[in-house]
């Protein structure tokens, strides 16, 4: 085997390694480069810089651990935004296990810009049944979660749900996937009741939804750990998404440096196979 | 009457849900804000039949000595840990979330969440490591998958356009490589013309493309998301939108029975 072949089959143990010590270098010499925000992510922070102080806005907790890295940046970036505006959150979830992420970061957030609980900001919790959820929400949003919040005290005596009946009332919902509960937002929230949508999703799962935003359904997708990445330039607080844009880029660059050591591999043993 | 009662309910349920759906007024929107009520209570206790079958399955497997019982008591353990911890924590302190529940301070942050970040985290490995065994320019639909995702994962990032250049640069040499060793095998001078002429093509044009890509790096891969992968996306959503639509006019009128077996 010569030089060439070797290249096709390189040790997978040998690849571990090599991705490893790319991604762990630039997180631990905390390694940063510059972007310019990308058209998306311009459009879903112009977007809400335009709603009116004192207005309601809906995130949704739609991912647990597993999308963490992508999407909790994100919710934190996006997080310090609305709240430098006064706006009021109603956080929920529709993954029982991601409403703590969701506690853990607007608790972070809120404290930083002396935001208070029932006051500037109410944790509904979770309730089971993802679209039915979503259309009674719409109808009568308190009532869905039976007029109480995640630890049950009554929502009726919580200033943050003053005038919140239904989707009438709320500015914008924004949804973090890590899966297809985008796609019941755009399709019931949305299309149903008029609502307006932006839906940050994790790399993987962003594709799926461009289709409803190009049919005008969700005002902005904010595509993975670059588009949290880039909320972050944009409210001006550098944090996890930002280091993790050096390594992800360099892992990008690897993974392409793999592919074309692989395709020289193939060229070799496929000529010596001919001749 | 054991399959005509369940029958009867689906085919009024459903029938109800699309009325409701086109005739949002009373008593139509009411009767739909009900079943959702209903539906969302019904969905909990799915959770149930889910711990029911996590349960049975593990308990068979350790009565039995299956191969990876231990595995199977582990499972059967944690969930019981898990179930009696959060139940203890949360009367505790009146939620299971709640910031000073242990459950939550412990047990969620300190143990759930970095196993199952871990897990996912494991995929970043298999997925560099198939890239390179799977991405290799076989044939000509593999090869326009291959350039494809190459531009994506370069447009995705920062400084992608700068390893562009060099990504270009050993694609053509990669490519003339392969043409110069075709030529030994190609005998017809029609062929080896066609050959030679893609050669060139390959050498003129690599400077301006690379030129392009390189100031245009994120509205190509803009482009190549919103034309061509939305296209493929989008029929791929219609024939599953009426595949669900005809699935359930035949569980709706009774066509499709399978769900009650």
């Amino acid at each position: 085997m010569n030089t060439f072949e070797k290249l096709a089959q390189i040790d997978r143990r040998i690849i571990y390694l090599i991705l490893f010590i790319v991604v762990a270098i630039p997180f631990l010499f905390k390694v940063q480069i510059s972007m310019k925000p990308t058209s998306d992510v311009v459009e879903a922070y112009e977007f809400i810089d335009s709603i009116p102080e004192g207005s309601a806005v809906i995130i949704s907790i739609d991912y647990d651990a597993s999308s963490m890295p992508e999407l909790q940046p994100m919710l934190e970036a996006i997080l310090r935004h609305l709240f430098s505006r006064n706006i009021r959150v109603l956080l929920m979830s529709q993954w029982a296990l991601g409403l703590p992420l969701g506690q853990e970061a607007i608790e972070q957030v809120a404290e930083e810009y002396d935001k208070k609980y029932g006051v500037d900001y109410v944790v509904l919790g979770y309730r089971p049944g993802l679209q039915a959820v979503i259309i009674n929400m719409g109808r009568d949003l308190p009532a869905t979660f039976d007029n109480v919040d995640y630890k049950n005290r009554p929502l009726k005596d919580m200033p943050v749900m003053e005038g919140i009946k239904n989707y009438g009332n709320i500015a914008v919902i924004i949804g973090l996937e890590a899966g297809s509960v985008g796609d019941l937002w755009a399709q019931f929230a949305n299309s149903r009741y008029g609502v307006k949508l932006i839906l940050g999703a994790t790399a993987v799962v962003a594709p799926d939804l461009y289709p409803y935003k190009q049919a005008g359904q969700v005002v902005a997708i904010l595509g993975g750990l670059r588009a949290a990445a880039d909320y972050e330039t944009l409210v001006k607080h550098k944090g996890a998404a930002t280091y993790g844009m050096a390594s992800q880029a360099f892992v990008h660059f690897l993974i392409i440096a793999f592919i074309i050591l692989g395709n020289i591999g193939y060229l070799a043993s496929r000529r010596k196979r001919r001749s | 009457m054991k399959r005509e009662i369940p029958l009867l309910i689906t085919f009024i349920a459903g029938f109800l849900i699309v009325v409701a759906l086109f005739i949002p007024h009373p008593p139509f929107n009411k009767i739909e804000e009900t079943f959702n009520s209903w539906y969302i209570i019904v969905a909990g206790f799915t959770f149930i039949l889910g711990i029911d079958s996590l349960i049975l399955h593990n308990w068979e497997k350790i009565r039995r000595r299956s191969e990876g019982w231990p595995f199977a008591l582990t499972v059967i353990l944690s969930f019981f840990i898990t179930l009696i911890w959060g139940i203890v924590s949360g009367v505790r302190t009146g939620h299971i979330f709640s910031t000073n529940s242990t459950f939550r301070n412990y047990f969620y942050l300190y143990i759930y969440v970095p196993l199952q970040a871990t897990m996912f985290a494991i995929l970043s490995f298999f997925i560099a490591s198939a890239a390179y065994r799977a991405f290799r320019a076989r044939t000509l639909n593999a090869t326009l998958l291959l350039l494809t995702a190459s531009i994506v994962m370069l447009g995705r990032v920062p400084l992608g356009n700068v390893a562009l250049i060099p990504v270009i640069s050993i694609a053509v040499l990669m490519l003339l490589w392969v043409l110069v060793d075709e030529l030994k095998y190609v005998t017809s001078p029609t062929q080896r013309l066609i050959y030679i002429g893609i050669a060139v093509v390959a050498v003129v044009a690599a400077f301006p493309i690379t030129k392009f890509l390189y100031h245009n790096l994120s509205p190509v891969t803009d482009w190549i998301m919103n034309v061509p992968q939305m296209a493929a996306k989008r029929g791929l959503f219609i024939g599953l939108a009426l595949g669900g639509i005809a699935v359930s006019l035949r569980i709706i009128l009774g066509i499709e029975q399978s769900y009650m077996s």
